[in-house]
């Protein structure tokens, strides 16, 4: 299996920056120019595909662009009136608190086991390990809408597996439980979902990384009488602290913008218990068919997010700058 | 000698449930695309493959359109990514490899345009096919796969990059090669896992894509993908869960097969990106 | 899901094989002279194969100038993908769509108004249920095109075993009937939840409605006293049985559950009774169907009307050709083949008696006496789309208290009829 190949390439990666290929001085034009023309690309299909249809997407914050202006056109002007609508309305803001507690504990709880997956993989004998790694790739590789559907079918009250195994194990209280009609057992459903779909992501990452901390660190610090929760401290963490900081950006991106499982198991409700921002938003804009609306909560949710990783693009920054 | 024996059963006891824990939805949606349809929604669950039937995937199979479909999803899936894949290989080769003014800016703006929220983009997006006459053309669908995937796989490439020694290319160079030589014949060969297995994620997303797919194929029904077929799936045969979870089995297979030949070799990129910073 | 959950069930059975509609389309931009090709999208489940093709064939008889080129569409994700052809330069010509979803449609500006062609298409006959959703601010925009309603599907078996002989006619005896068969591991009545088009009928049979047009805005009416009274029936005959009190009736799909065989009663179209048939041919002779009790024997309880209307597109570029097509499949001929080849209600009250029925069409043809429709504001849609009904269902039924729950309800429904105004 190609985990065990895994493990090799990471060990033989050197952990030396790299350094930048030719001199500064003396560079003919087109070698200087030569990044420039590399990027182009990517440049522009950002320009075309992401930066156009943001800026689209904005002009529409800014219009009345209901269904009607979709089909005849001649959207007008209406100035800050769509976010005003959204600012004023005390159910966004209840919206971008719950999306800030829902991402910080799913990535929270992400973090946390993905974590001790990690160190149990790497404290587990070849066997056990592969088989708990190849658990975590299915996992990893069903289709969102395929989890999603199962779990909400897991947690049916009727016929449901998981009332019938509470059930057996003798909580007869139980027996057609209705999970989906309480605000705080959905969001705890999809708290686990989303978290049994983004565990083994990190968990397989952080171990990869683990497995490029050289052995002898750790044998000297247990000579030194050093417990594993000292080792994690002093050794794994500070060597993996990029790691984490990656990982850790990722999810807080993931998360926050996850739609399809909210969507699909709970469209928001009950009541708005699991109401998140891009929920929020598509529910706007695609339910009442208020285009306008959704863009500016979707702009909104960008500066949100940005705000949230400054300081990790902030550090991202100044790393990038000593090189 | 027993304290050491205790920690080696309980740390498998604790492997096994990982296990258990991250394996069992995967495991009832096949153990449901095999099961009987009566057996599907019974009182007491069945765990094991008791009666084993394969109508669910035959229905699947035969359903209008299975492979044409699957063929539309090949191809938007695989251009998708491969076009991302050549752009951000240039791109993560500027960034790993060369010092620029407007490098971190750069770097800023992928990690940025990872955090589009896609769905609010759904109306430009079709305005602007629209205005363009891009509508219900499978290309459309590829250019905007290859720009949901291009900024995971630059920051994805920039790490196995830059887990290549330089020093490599420039002893390349030192034997004659220009720049490019070097990075043709000794970086890429070293560089090639690492660009399937990125590819992986992409295609994923492409593989999975609906909202898109289904506003922007609108009166082509040839052109349609197989996520949209699968929700029209589950309303062909008024929610028969067997077919259901057989077509999502079969669904899932090839991004399956694919994971288990790469998977370590995501991790290890997007390890080695991170480890440098 | 929204009301389609009802023509899905209905027909899946007599749709089961795929009706192949592709092939590449020539738009209808041949502007030479030639047949004028027209994109129609019908809807999973509305046509089977056998009537599309004699249909068809007959149509290409009658209209040589006309080709036909039918799409069936799925109903997931269809709201986007209307208003995306709507909004296309080269939409289809002929769409149809859920009457709980014209309105907004008709509103959207995209749709062609029809009004002139009202006595061309007999349209003083026409169901309420479909010409209603249909008229927007006085013109007429949606076709009528066909209609169903719930009834009750029953086990005669287990009515007989229970001593029961003929079907209850009013809520009383319905509630003693089914408590009756509500033992011995058997179900009385497989009620899920969140069918909020069945709590429809029960208010409008209190006299009450889900929301009112007070003026020019709109208000939700679940919490008025009529309402409640439905809503205490609901949870009343819902207790019978073990229906999932937070979900609907497509998870689990309630024709698999009744499958099973230890369910006495469901409510569903009559076109249900196939999909149990076929998952448990052991039940297949068993079936009977009622109507859905009122609160008098004279009266059977007001139902939803379910069904789709035709529109035409702005953006299509065959208006006539498209009208074409509308005349015959909402004409005479077709509708009353319709009605008998897919145990529909036929789009005017006038052929209902042409369409010889069976047991199941003659329970439904009696409800549909008293069909109603939800609140025709190009907003309804937005309310089902998240659906208020349905969360507030399942806090009654798990124990909130109904005034607070419905008012609560209220506010969310009344938000969106008046958004965007």
């Amino acid at each position: 299996m190609a985990v065990v190949q895994a493990e090799r390439t990471t060990a033989d990666a050197p952990t030396a920056p790299t350094k930048p290929v030719g001199d500064r001085r003396g560079r003919p034009l087109w070698v200087r120019l030569l990044p420039y023309l590399l990027v182009a690309p990517t440049l522009l299909g950002t320009a075309y595909l992401l930066v156009y249809p943001m800026v689209r997407n904005l002009l529409i914050s800014f219009q009345k662009f209901g269904i009607g202006q979709l089909i005849r056109g001649g959207a007008e002007f209406v100035g800050i009136d769509n976010y005003r609508e959204i600012f004023t309305d005390d159910k966004f803001w209840s919206v971008v608190g719950r999306t800030f507690v829902f991402t910080a504990i799913n990535v929270g709880l992400i973090m946390v086991l993905s974590t001790l997956v990690a160190l149990l993989i790497n404290a587990l004998d070849r066997w056990m390990r592969l088989t708990v790694m190849g658990g975590l790739v299915l996992a990893w590789a069903i289709p969102v809408l395929a989890a999603t559907t199962v779990f909400q079918w897991l947690f049916q009250s009727q016929l449901g597996v998981v009332n019938w195994a509470l059930v057996q194990l003798g909580f007869e209280q139980f027996d057609g439980h209705a999970w989906f009609a309480d605000g705080r057992s959905t969001f705890a459903i999809i708290v686990v979902l989303i978290v049994w779909q983004s565990v083994p992501f990190a968990a397989l990452t952080l171990y990869a990384a683990m497995t490029t901390v050289p052995r002898e660190l750790y044998e000297s610090a247990q000579i030194d009488g050093a417990g594993p929760v000292k080792i994690f401290r002093l050794i794994t963490f500070p060597i993996l602290r990029p790691m984490f900081g990656l990982i850790l950006c990722l999810e807080v991106i993931w998360v926050f913008k996850s739609f399809v499982q909210i969507w699909v198991i709970s469209q928001g409700g009950p009541g708005d218990a699991t109401l998140t921002l891009p929920v929020y938003a598509y529910q706007i804009a695609q339910s009442l068919n208020r285009y306008d609306l959704g863009a500016a909560i979707s702009v909104v949710t960008v500066v949100l997010l940005t705000l949230v990783l400054l300081a990790y693009f902030r550090q991202m920054f100044k790393e990038e700058g000593e090189l | 000698m027993r304290t050491r024996l205790h920690r080696r059963v309980l740390l498998n006891l604790l492997g096994l449930g990982v296990f258990a824990f991250s394996v069992f939805p995967v495991y009832w949606m096949v153990l449901t695309a095999f099961k009987p349809t009566k057996d599907i929604q019974a009182e007491t669950p069945s765990f094991l493959p008791v009666h084993v039937t394969f109508s669910h995937f035959s229905t699947a199979v035969h359903a209008d359109g299975f492979w044409l479909f699957w063929r539309n999803s090949a191809f938007v899936a695989v251009t998708g990514v491969l076009l991302a894949l050549v752009v951000a290989c240039l791109a993560a080769f500027a960034v790993a490899r060369m010092k620029w003014k407007g490098r971190q800016a750069f770097i800023l703006m992928v990690f940025v345009a990872q955090m589009t929220p896609w769905e609010a983009l759904l109306i430009p997006m079709y305005v602007i096919a629209r205005d363009t006459d891009m509508l219900d053309k499978l290309p459309t669908l590829t250019l905007i796969y290859f720009m949901m995937t291009l900024p995971f796989t630059i920051v994805t490439l920039r790490g196995f990059l830059n887990a290549i020694p330089a020093e490599l290319e420039e002893a390349g160079q030192v034997d004659g090669c220009n720049q490019f030589q070097a990075f043709r014949r000794i970086v890429f060969p070293l560089l090639a896992p690492g660009l399937l297995s990125t590819s992986l994620f992409g295609f994923i997303t492409a593989w999975n894509e609906f909202a898109f797919a289904n506003l922007l194929i609108i009166k082509e029904q040839d052109q349609r993908t197989l996520p949209v077929w699968l929700s029209s799936f589950s309303n062909t045969f008024g929610t028969d869960w067997g077919a259901t979870m057989a077509a999502a089995t079969l669904f899932m297979l090839p991004v399956l097969l694919i994971f288990l030949v790469l998977q370590g070799r995501v991790t290890t990129g997007v390890a080695a990106g991170a480890v440098k910073g | 899901m929204s009301r389609h959950a009802l023509a899905t069930a209905a027909v899946a059975a007599l749709s089961l094989t795929a009706i192949a509609a592709c092939g590449s389309s020539d738009g209808g931009s041949d502007a030479a002279p030639g047949p004028t090709t027209i994109d129609v999208w019908l809807m999973k489940g509305s046509v089977s194969d056998d009537f599309l093709k004699r249909f068809t064939d007959d149509f290409a008889a009658k209209h040589t100038d006309v080709k036909l080129n039918v799409q069936i569409q799925e109903w997931n994700g269809i709201g986007p993908k209307i208003i995306g052809a709507l909004a296309s330069k080269d939409a289809p010509d002929v769409i149809e769509v859920g009457n709980t979803q014209v309105p907004q449609y008709s509103a959207s500006g995209g749709v062609v108004d029809l009004t002139d062609k009202l006595a061309d298409l007999k349209g003083d006959d026409w169901i309420e249920g479909l010409a209603g959703p249909g008229n927007y601010e006085g013109k007429q925009y949606g076709i009528p095109y066909y209609a169903a309603n719930r009834v009750v599907v029953y086990r005669k078996d287990l009515f007989q075993a229970a001593g029961i002989t003929t079907p209850p006619k009013t809520r009383e005896e319905w509630l003693a009937a089914t408590a009756k068969l509500n033992t011995g591991g058997n179900q009385g009545i497989y009620l899920p939840g969140q069918n909020f088009y069945v709590l429809a009928g029960f208010i409008w049979d209190e006299g009450g409605d889900l929301a009112v047009k007070d003026g020019d805005s709109w208000k939700g009416a679940l919490s008025t006293p009529e309402a409640l009274k439905g809503i205490e029936f609901y949870k009343q005959i819902q207790a019978l049985g073990k229906g999932p009190k937070d979900s609907d009736e497509a998870k689990p799909t309630q024709t698999d559950v009744f499958a099973q065989g230890k369910v006495a009663q469901m409510i569903a179209v009559p076109g249900a009774a196939e999909l149990i048939a076929q998952a448990n041919p052991a039940l297949k002779d068993k079936l009977g169907f009622f109507p859905i009790p009122g609160k008098a024997a004279d009266k059977p309880g007001a139902v939803f009307t379910g069904g789709s209307d035709l529109i035409i597109p702005e953006a299509s570029d065959a208006h006539d050709a498209a009208y074409t097509f509308i005349k015959e499949l909402a004409g005479e001929q077709w509708q009353v083949d319709l009605a008998k080849s897919m145990k529909y209600v036929p789009n005017r009250t006038s052929l209902a008696s042409q369409v010889g029925a069976d047991e199941g069409t003659q329970a439904m043809a009696a409800g549909a006496a008293n069909g109603q429709a939800t609140p025709n504001s190009p907003n309804w849609a937005a309310v089902e789309a998240k659906n208020p009904i349905k969360e507030y269902l399942t806090k009654v039924l798990t124990g909130g208290d109904p005034a607070a729950a419905a008012k609560a309800a209220d506010a969310i429904i009344t938000d969106a009829l008046n958004s965007g105004k």
